[in-house]
């Protein structure tokens, strides 16, 4: 098991310099150096519920560089499918809400019948950069690792509010202990995974102690895993529809309870 | 007979003829007609003759026939709560399985459906 941390890094910002103007989020890494063969056998999975308003942004900037854009939709009452699709993106849709988990399952395994070799996991409220996902899939395309962790502890995490980072810093502690597994950034829904990593994950957890559980199955499965630097920006929408502190205690009580029950 | 018996051993026996009428009509499965029947059955002893329980309660080392009445109580509840959980559980993942069948199902059928990479 291989733990490395990209050696290039971008500046480490935090909400505007005294122009007010937001951080460079310039791609570290553009798909020039990526084949096209290789591109087109990556699917991005991107679990959504009721994400109307931001949605539709999301898919396009993925679409600039990646084809397969798959939206699941989680049971939304709003216009997401549709917002989605008119984006360009595939939408798989779920008939009641089950939860990000259970949709981020649904998206790999409609990718890997799809025959997606390899799959990226990206968040739906606008928080992550499309900017990022080539930084992501170049070291299983030069097959350095089968699994790449996105990390905003070393990159860029602009107007995280100061509650949340305390939060991640305690997950982050917990994972080490009940997993073994040293990552900087525990909850981070940009990840990207080769088809034989992807093929051994199955979420059991619907909602969202999948981001302690996909960590669980990595370091129990002993594949290569890396750390890249990604930046994330908190919006005052995504900030609003984020979790609230005080779920992530019922999170990891899921957590706990669902890694050992039968 | 207390007022208290004369209203809880007839409750008791309608509660265990409902019992065994779901049990013959296969409502329920044959373990919990047992299951029930037991329990119906050992609160009408209780009830009809509290000095059962006191002598339990001592040879169990309990203070009074109603302590040991509301820990078994408890402990059975708890016991009750915990395995309708677990089984809570089960049926939501078998849930979100249906859901995914049928959206992976109706995605397949649709007009977005890429060619498969060899």
């Amino acid at each position: 098991m291989i733990i490395e941390h990209a050696t290039r890094t971008r500046p480490q910002t935090s909400g505007s310099d005294t122009a007010g103007n937001e951080p460079d989020r310039t791609p570290v890494l553009s798909t020039d150096v990526l084949p096209d063969d290789f591109l087109s056998s990556v699917f991005v999975v991107v679990p959504a519920y009721n994400e109307g308003s931001t949605i539709g942004q999301v898919v396009r900037e993925l679409r600039a560089t990646i084809r397969n854009v798959v939206v699941v939709d989680d049971g939304s009452t709003d216009e997401t499918g549709s917002a989605a699709e008119a984006g360009g993106a595939i939408v798989v849709r779920h008939a009641l809400n089950r939860g990000q988990g259970a949709a981020l399952q649904t998206g790999l395994d409609f990718s890997l019948q799809r025959g997606a070799q390899y799959i990226v996991t990206f968040d739906s409220d606008g928080q992550h950069s499309a900017g990022d996902v080539p930084a992501l899939l170049a070291p299983l395309f030069a097959n350095t690792a089968d699994v790449s962790l996105g990390s905003r502890f070393l990159g860029s995490a602009i107007d995280m509010p100061f509650r949340r980072k305390m939060l991640l810093r305690c997950a982050v502690m917990f994972t080490r202990v009940s997993s073994g597994l040293r990552v900087t950034d525990t909850h981070n829904g940009l990840r990207a995974f080769t088809r034989a990593v992807a093929e051994r994950i199955n979420l059991r957890m619907d909602r969202m102690a999948h981001a302690s559980e996909i960590l669980d199955q990595i370091q129990r499965s002993g594949v290569r895993y890396l750390e890249v630097p990604v930046s994330i920006r908190y919006t005052e929408y995504s900030k609003r529809k984020g979790q609230r502190s005080l779920s992530a205690i019922r999170v990891l009580l899921d957590y706990l309870f669902g890694r050992w029950m039968p | 007979m207390t007022m208290f018996q004369w209203i809880g051993l007839p409750l008791l026996l309608v509660l265990l003829s409902i019992t065994l009428a779901a049990g013959v009509g296969q409502r329920i499965t044959r373990r919990m007609t047992v299951w029930w029947s037991l329990v119906w059955i050992a609160a009408f002893a209780a009830i009809a003759r509290p000095e059962i329980t006191i002598a339990a309660a001592r040879l169990l080392g309990v203070g009074r026939g109603a302590d040991l009445v509301l820990y078994v109580a408890i402990l059975g509840m708890l016991t009750g709560f915990f395995l309708l959980y677990v089984r809570f559980r089960k049926l939501e993942q078998d849930l979100t399985r249906l859901v995914r069948h049928l959206a992976l199902h109706e995605s397949g059928s649709s007009s977005h459906a890429r060619r498969e990479h060899s």
